[in-house]
């Protein structure tokens, strides 16, 4: 398969990339790990006149945490990601592992995932359960926004064209926290899901109430979203298979699946139940510092 | 069994296996010819339509075309699979058929212009009525996508052996069932792909990625008009079959006109998608089944009706609609079979032959509901298939021999294998162990076309100066390993070590053969190879019994030495002349015994090179009725397996966790390879069973047209499969060898159906077992 | 747009290249090195076989831009054997029976390569998430899970 002809650039520094996509507006795509951009190409599904290469933008990467906050540069792969790190909350690497197979992790970026906005996306998940918040950086200067609200529909984003997301912000892991990730999907590997879940819960000193929680759901949307029903029922509640289960109801409900080739509504939305209850139960044995369960 | 080999049986590496582990193995795509053009195919939006208007000056006027090509500029002659079948033009006359039909093909100076060119020539279509299903196929109102063929059936087949009714009258129960399976791609890894090149001395030059270069180079010559002796097919490492590459493709014969036309080597290849839209892999099935049996278990009756969605021509359709019957004759006893099939034309890509061609799916089903029998008749379903298993010697009601048949043992080792005993109705909810055979032909017992052809010849050529011998083979190794086999087969008949083989295959200039399908090579490929090898012997021996004196009787081959009975025999004139003839050389004869090497080099002397062929057609086969032809062979592979599930109430989800698989391949002429047949059937079967299925929007487009979308079994989803090996030693097989590549198939889909039933209780009647189909049926279950 | 130079290491030797834009990295293993040991399978990073290390990371060399390997390295399924020696890796493919159409064959061995780096004596599971973003039609995997598993006990034995 053939790659359309286009111009290729590769800017040493964010300010060069910036100023090359305001000259050349829409007309340009950033380019990061290729996995997604390049086979829409090949698939003539977009046919920009350049791609600038995000590859030298220092800016974008590494990680670091600064005070009670992390900052992931757009350019860690998913392979990083999985691999997890001082600074990787454990339910991001969850998800990383289980994007692809080991040649698209090694490829795939976080910058990338995240502007790609796919429903099912297996980076997006765990970072709208972290409460996490895109850097997007303009000719303005840099904005955050929180993903919740970020995604817009299937790959659009609240992201402007002259702009590049260039870190992802997160809470720097506390104890008492945990996640879960659950993926179903026909195979093993190589696999877009049919469901994801994402949870994330805080705990209470006491280790048995839940002071916070987030549940995102995956491939019941246009979006990847957030399950707030869910969080509403687990806020202040005990962590245990009453609530879990009461969530797993309430998240089921906040789910808006469609038909399509892959799967059915009715069946999107019954595993969005059980696949939360898991990854609950999941999170939960993370959050008390126990083994984790099936990821 | 215990024949004593020495090189037969063994886990000898495959020749071919060092260079495709480094990457220096060429497929098509590695090899290239000065002055290349690249094709493009224009195929059609359209799942149905009338061509009003082809105008391609828009094409032809780019810069960089070299030619382009309609229905006009080639000849009309329609081609296909069966002779009785051919409904298929290069190019579409005045309709296309099916959303990927072809209409014209390009050859440019790169790829990027021929493509482009392809989107210059506009087509104007009257679109038609898309039929996408058997039943809107079949409706009254239905128009007929071929006019030769009414109500839009391809073939019918009406078939009783016995008298089916009288023995359900005397049966205690009848067990009825039905089931549905969804279209699969045979999902090869290197897509199709071919160079041809026409040169001045009149001859066609076709390199193709195909199962079968004989039967290419029979369609080439017949479309082209050339004659056979003026088209070459050249078949280099192929990256895999399963049956659709066993027939020409259309980028075989447009780059063959394509490089008729402009003289320049044209290379085409599919894309994935392309791949998919040519298709020609496994038929969606519909069967019903109704067998009674008697209360001890005896089964009596079988009445079956099948339809198969055969999309819009005809390719091995026939073939597949017949397999889809006659093979439910054996393994078992059963008196009495009465088969109604169909197969229909629909707007989609053509379906053709697929590993277990024809038979998997009526497999399943007949499987599924002898595991139900058992249970009704409160008997283990191992002793159920026990019970009626045929044994070698016997034959089925539709004529087919069973001139080996190790299916007891295969039984007896995957229930020793896999602890049957220690699991069944034992296991944990949620978990399910289940069993089921499987049976196939070893080689279609007629060629495609009728003929009185041999099915196979060889000539092997000993090296001039003795030291090897070369097979010269029109075979197809494909990657199952058919190049190793006819060198371990040559390299016994001879007496000479693996070493000492060649093997050049997979050219038409070296012979006949019909090709890699109907797991077919083995034993007929071989028996040619071993023919030869034994002439070769022969003649070999001969003149060395002439030089020495002795009757050739006492003499033999044995690991490259010579063999010589009767007392001692003074061979060193011999010797001495070879030695002299090698003088400065390292590695001059020593052993006590006489080489090969000797021997070979005398004969040479004596009597010029050393040539000696070997052919293989099948003795005349059973069966007088109509389709008698389809399900007969000279031998049949049967198996065994077991799998062991655990299903995921809460989601639906299926994982085979363990699976023991017993074939019965007569005997293994490699044993790694044998092993790898079945593993790979495994998963293809595994594939089939919970994941694979190409799927269509409403206008007859493959929504799933990829390795992404369309989901083959990765690693990780396989199971570690246990393999035996059983051989009953085939009295028709070459050193007792029949078929291991399709029968190992058989038993997967119906052994999974099993274990999940055994796991939840469910009759699951629609493959592919995906999660949401068993969570649905879950759900049903718990509200009824 | 003109063609771009590149120059870049394969198999530890240093190369230079003029790539198109949007020539991809198996095209210039393929066309222009002619390393034609890198297969096409499917254009779109679904199945594997064009497998190439990168860097020491294994990608699928279709979905990389030619000019995206400027002054990295490329490890192709050339690099591999030490002349006509074979690396321990191909010895086990070949001894296991791992190899049949060997299409995806040497996709896998690298992915089978950079799993062995990172991780010398991996568990089975290590090794089937490591090889599974190569599909294999023929083998149904087995015996390539039992040749890695040969590799890496050789390997290690030195």
């Amino acid at each position: 398969m053939l790659l359309p002809p286009f111009e290729y650039y590769r800017p040493s520094n964010l300010e060069q990339a910036l100023a090359l996509l305001r000259e050349m507006g829409d007309q340009a795509h950033p380019l990061a790990g290729g996995t997604d951009l390049l086979v829409n190409l090949k698939l003539k599904k977009l046919a920009p006149k350049a791609l600038l290469d995000l590859g030298g933008l220092e800016e974008l990467k590494g990680s670091r945490a600064d005070g009670g906050q992390v900052s992931l540069g757009a350019l860690n792969s998913a392979s990083r990601l999985a691999s997890g790190g001082p600074h990787v909350p454990r339910l991001l690497a969850m998800g990383a592992g289980a994007l692809g197979s080991p040649q698209v992790r090694n490829r795939a970026t976080l910058g990338g995932n995240l502007v790609t906005a796919r429903p099912a996306a297996d980076l997006c998940l765990p970072l709208l359960a972290l409460g996490a918040r895109a850097v997007l950086t303009g000719p303005q200067g840099s904005r955050e926004v929180s993903l919740d609200g970020y995604f817009q529909g299937p790959g659009y984003t609240v992201k402007e064209p002259g702009e590049i997301l260039t870190r992802v912000l997160l809470e720097a892991p506390k104890p008492g926290q945990g996640g879960g990730y659950q993926k179903l999907g026909l195979r093993q590997a190589l696999e877009i899901a049919l469901v994801n879940v994402a949870a994330h819960l805080e705990l209470e000193p006491d280790g048995k109430t839940i002071a916070m929680a987030r549940v995102a759901l995956g491939a019941v949307a246009p979006v990847p979203m957030l399950a707030p029903s869910a969080a509403q029922v687990l806020q202040g509640a005990k962590a245990d298979e009453k609530s879990f289960t009461a969530a797993a109801q309430a998240a089921a409900a906040d789910a808006k699946p469609i038909d399509d080739h892959r799967g059915s509504a009715a069946y999107r939305r019954d595993m969005a139940r059980t696949l939360t209850l898991r990854a609950l139960r999941q999170a939960l044995a993370q959050a008390q510092g126990g083994k984790e369960v099936g990821a | 069994m215990s024949r004593q080999f020495d090189v037969i049986g063994s886990r000898a590496p495959r020749k071919d296996a060092p260079n495709k582990s480094t990457g220096k193995a060429q497929y098509i795509e590695d090899i290239t010819f000065p002055g290349e053009l690249a094709g493009a195919l224009l195929q059609s939006p359209h799942a149905h339509a009338k061509i009003l208007d082809i105008d391609t000056s828009k094409a032809l006027a780019l810069p960089g075309v070299v030619a382009v090509l309609t229905a006009k500029d080639v000849p009309e002659v329609k081609y296909g699979v069966s002779p009785a079948r051919y409904d298929e033009n290069l190019f579409a006359m005045d309709r296309v058929r099916y959303v990927g039909d072809e209409i014209a093909a390009v050859a440019a100076v790169d790829l990027p212009t021929a493509l482009k060119a392809v989107e210059l020539i506009q087509v104007e279509y009257e679109p038609l009525p898309v039929l996408l299903t058997v039943e809107e196929a079949t409706a009254n109102d239905a128009p007929w996508i071929h006019e030769e063929y009414p109500d839009n059936i391809c073939a019918q087949v009406e078939q009783e052996f016995g008298d089916v009714e009288a023995a359900f009258a005397q049966c205690d129960l009848i067990q009825e069932g039905s089931f549905f399976s969804k279209r699969q791609d045979g999902a090869f890894i290197e897509p199709n792909q071919c160079v041809a090149l026409m040169g001045h001395d009149g001859v066609l030059t076709l390199h193709s990625s195909t199962q079968v270069p004989h039967y290419v180079q029979r369609t080439v010559a017949m479309v082209t008009g050339l004659g056979m002796s003026q088209v070459r097919v050249v078949k280099p490492y192929v990256g895999g079959g399963f049956g659709p590459k066993a027939s020409a493709t259309p980028i075989d014969l447009a780059a063959s006109f394509l490089a008729i036309r402009t003289g320049r080597p044209v290379r085409m290849a599919y894309t994935r998608e392309q791949v998919f839209l040519f298709s020609r892999a496994r038929h969606g099935f519909t069967h019903h089944m109704k067998i009674g049996a008697k209360k001890d278990g005896t089964l009596m009756a079988l009445d079956h009706q099948a339809t198969l969605d055969g999309g819009a021509y005809s390719s091995f359709g026939i073939a597949t609609v017949y397999y889809a019957g006659s093979l439910l004759g054996g393994p078992y006893k059963l008196p009495n079979m009465r088969y109604a099939g169909r197969r229909v034309f629909t707007n989609k890509p053509a379906c053709g032959a697929q590993r277990g061609h024809g038979g998997v799916i009526a497999r399943a089903l007949f499987e599924q509901q002898l595991d139900i029998i058992a249970e009704k008749l409160g008997m283990d379903p191992i002793e159920l298939r026990l019970k009626n298993m045929m044994e070698t010697g016997d034959v089925t009601c539709n004529d087919l021999a069973m001139s080996s048949l190790g299916m007891k043992e295969c039984i007896e080792a995957v229930k020793s294998g896999s602890g049957w005993g220690e699991k069944k109705g034992k296991l944990p909810p949620g978990k399910g162990i289940g069993m089921a055979c499987g049976f196939f032909v070893s080689g279609a017992g007629y060629p495609i076309y009728r003929s009185e052809t041999y099915h196979c010849t060889i000539m092997i050529k000993a090296d001039e100066d003795g030291g090897g011998i070369t097979v010269y083979t029109a075979s197809a190794e494909i990657g199952q390993g058919s190049d190793t086999t006819m060198a371990m087969i040559a390299a016994e008949a001879v007496g000479i070590p693996l070493e000492q083989v060649r093997v050049k295959s997979g050219d038409t200039d070296f012979g006949i053969d019909l090709g890699a399908y109907s797991s077919r090579t083995t034993l007929m490929t071989g028996h040619a190879t071993k023919e030869a090898g034994d002439n070769l012997k022969a003649m070999v021996l001969e003149t060395l019994a002439g030089e020495l004196g002795i009757q050739a009787a006492r003499l033999d081959i044995k690991n490259g030495l010579i063999k010589i009975s009767g007392g001692p025999v003074d061979f060193s004139a011999i010797r001495t002349g070879y030695i002299k003839e090698h003088r400065g050389w390292q590695d001059q004869p020593q052993s006590q015994e006489l080489t090969f090497r000797e021997a070979a080099r005398l004969a040479y002397l004596r009597r010029g090179t050393l040539v000696a062929t070997g052919k293989y057609k099948p003795p005349v086969l059973g069966g007088k009725y109509k389709g008698a032809t389809v399900g007969t062979s000279p031998a049949y592979g049967c198996s065994a397996q077991v799998a062991e599930v655990n299903v995921d109430f809460e989601t639906g989800q299926i994982i085979v966790e363990r699976v023991t698989d017993a074939h019965d391949c007569g005997q293994a002429v490699n044993l790694t390879s044998v092993e790898a047949q079945m593993q790979g059937s495994v998963s293809m079967g595994l594939g089939e069973a919970l994941f694979e299925e190409v799927k269509f929007d409403a206008q007859g487009r493959i929504i799933n047209a990829s390795l992404g979308e369309y989901h083959i079994p990765t690693v990780m989803d396989m199971p570690e499969v246990r393999c035996i090996v059983v051989e009953s030693g085939e009295p028709n097989g070459p050193f007792g060898a029949k078929e291991v590549g399709e029968g190992a198939i058989m038993p997967t889909i119906p052994a999974i159906l099993n274990a999940v039933r055994n796991a939840t209780g469910l009759v699951l009647e629609e493959t592919p077992l995906t999660p949401e189909r068993v969570y649905q049926a879950l759900k049903k279950q718990k509200g009824a | 747009m003109s063609k771009l130079a590149i120059s870049l290491t394969v198999n530890g030797v240093q190369r230079q290249a003029l790539v198109e834009p949007n020539q991809t990295l198996t095209s210039l293993l393929r066309d222009e090195l002619n390393l034609t040991g890198t297969k096409h399978g499917c254009g779109v990073g679904d199945c594997g076989c064009c497998t190439v290390i990168l860097d020491g990371e294994t990608v699928n060399s279709c979905l990389v831009l030619a000019v995206q390997a400027q002054g990295r390295e490329v490890m192709t399924i050339e690099g591999l054997a030490q002349g006509i020696r074979l690396h321990p890796l191909q010895q086990a493919f070949v001894d296991h029976g791992a190899i049949q159409c060997g299409f995806c064959t040497p996709g896998m061995i690298l992915s089978a390569k950079a799993l062995l780096d990172r991780t010398p004596q991996p568990t089975r599971a290590e090794i089937t998430k490591g090889l599974s973003g190569n599909l294999c039609r023929c083998t149904g995997y087995e015996k390539i899970v039992e040749a890695v598993q040969d590799a890496a006990g050789k390997m290690e034995r030195g």
